[in-house]
């Protein structure tokens, strides 16, 4: 267990001491409050506004945070040549793919918690709130979908150099993200192998808008239930397992060699 | 006997967009426990897939090897060892402490002994002074010398060093001999490649030279080097000839 936490704390030092989570947070906060200064007709509404705009920003950033992080960063060790020195160590291959997923997981929900802070803080400051316990579910499957993404990052960056790993990353995700909850409203119109082909997509690509509570925070619906809470919870925690087995069935017998010659 | 080093009939092959190349063809090697092994050869001989194939991170395509008696497959093989590649490099955002420190976790140490384990190995490689600036910060030898620190910090019963001295200023190399030397008086196995020849000549008391993947000759120095025939001589003489037999033998005649 030490080997593990000791390869997720050397890539939390990484992302604190390159400065990219920095640039994030000053970004978002720039955008909140350039939000927060418009201030049209004094519309008690815009509360409602900035938060949906500031949380949609959050999901942006924590999506696009956690593709770069884990996608580079097994590339970066091959690339850089630290992998060798790594692996001639007693740690094992699947201990080095569960250390890097747990350190980027960590940093990007991290962040997330960061950007939802100043969120929070946003709209405490115009004297408007946020049901804590609706935030809290919000914040947790949040935290779960970024614990797939990561995985499925690190799956690809497995086999992959960094560049290939993060677009096949943002082409996976970002698909699942628009284009999987529109698929049943297509699927009325198919008939045969296509809508048998649309419906296996359909079942095969993560479905991430099971972790989007935004629109119950913001509009203070209030908490969702705890049983479905809970599966979608189980949900995340089964497909992360899955893609971090995959990413270690692919890197436990890769060959590492320096130059041109491949296995 | 349990041999630091034993691979019987290693081979290791890479498919690439021309063939297939055969870098390592049948190996046989021993290193013996308390040697300082020289591992000789031109460039593409096989040295480097030979190290990258003993500690797991190429499979070898036949054969098999074993690290003190322990299959190479088995991460446990490598928990007596320590490894300098060849340009090392490492996590330039760290401290050369908290390098070391990341390092002792992968060998399960913690706490005081650790510690204590990291100011030895500081003063050992002379890095006490500069070990809490980043490693971004370091020279070159500087760099050598911390990732010879982390390949020291378990204190490994088998060193491998993958042209340790390369890139060295005078200086430098000398404290690698100095190093070698104190590993030798200690009991430890050293198993390195160098194109430094006189540097081999100086520290090691057996050798072996590969060329195109295959054994050509082992053994200890004072016995293979002939009266009269520096161990460079002799290197040339010897890859040469097996590049002629080899070239012979392809084209059909007798080597």
């Amino acid at each position: 267990m030490i080997r593990i936490l000791s390869l997720a704390w050397v890539l939390w030092l990484a992302m604190l001491r390159k400065k990219d989570l920095y640039v994030l947070l000053i970004l978002l906060g720039a955008l909140l409050v350039t939000l927060v200064s418009i201030n049209v007709f004094g519309l008690s509404g815009m509360t409602r506004y900035v938060a949906d705009t500031g949380f949609l920003i959050a999901w942006v950033f924590g999506w696009i945070l956690s593709v770069l992080v884990s996608a580079r960063e097994l590339p970066l060790e091959q690339a850089r040549g630290t992998i060798y020195p790594l692996l001639a160590k007693p740690v094992t291959r699947a201990e080095v793919i569960v250390g890097k997923w747990l350190g980027a997981w960590t940093v990007v929900s991290a962040a997330t918690l960061a950007f939802y802070a100043l969120i929070v803080a946003v709209v405490l400051s115009r004297h408007a709130r946020l049901d804590p316990v609706a935030l809290a579910q919000a914040y947790l499957l949040h935290a779960a979908s970024l614990a797939v993404i990561v995985s499925l990052a690190m799956l690809f960056s497995t086999r992959l150099n960094s560049d290939a790993a993060s677009t096949l990353s943002f082409v996976i995700t970002g698909a699942s993200f628009l284009v999987v909850p529109r698929i049943p409203e297509f699927l009325v119109s198919l008939e045969g192998f296509p809508a048998y082909a649309l419906m296996l997509t359909y079942h095969l690509l993560p479905h991430f808008d099971v972790f989007d509570l935004r629109q119950r925070v913001v509009h203070d619906f209030g908490p969702m239930d705890w049983a479905p809470f809970w599966q979608v919870i189980l949900y995340g925690s089964v497909l992360t397992t899955f893609f971090l087995l995959l990413a270690w069935m692919a890197f436990r017998n890769k060959r590492f060699v320096r130059g041109e010659l491949s296995q | 006997m349990d041999y630091a080093i034993e691979t019987r009939s290693l081979s290791v092959e890479f498919r690439s967009r021309g063939g297939t190349v055969r870098a390592l063809d049948r190996l046989d090697l021993r290193v013996r426990p308390g040697q300082v092994f020289g591992f000789l050869g031109p460039n593409g001989a096989g040295k480097t897939t030979t190290m990258h194939a003993l500690l797991g991170f190429i499979a070898p395509t036949a054969g098999e090897a074993f690290l003190f008696g322990e299959d190479i497959r088995h991460s446990i093989a490598r928990k007596r060892i320590g490894y300098l590649p060849e340009h090392p490099d490492t996590y330039r955002f760290l401290t050369g402490v908290e390098l070391l420190k990341t390092t002792g976790h992968m060998f399960n140490m913690t706490g005081r002994a650790l510690r204590k384990r990291i100011d030895e190995v500081l003063a050992h490689v002379g890095l006490i002074e500069p070990a809490g600036r980043r490693i971004s910060t370091y020279s070159r030898g500087m760099m050598q010398r911390i990732c010879l620190a982390q390949a020291l910090l378990n204190d490994p019963d088998l060193v491998i060093l993958d042209e340790p001295t390369s890139g060295l200023d005078p200086f430098g190399r000398a404290q690698i001999r100095t190093i070698i030397a104190d590993l030798r008086i200690r009991g430890k196995t050293v198993f390195f490649s160098s194109h430094e020849l006189s540097e081999v000549e100086l520290v090691c008391d057996t050798l072996a030279i590969l060329a195109d993947g295959h054994m050509v000759t082992e053994g200890p120095v004072a016995e293979i080097v002939k009266p009269g025939e520096n161990l460079e001589r002799f290197f040339m003489r010897t890859v040469t000839e097996r590049r002629s037999a080899s070239t012979a033998s392809s084209k059909g005649g007798r080597p």
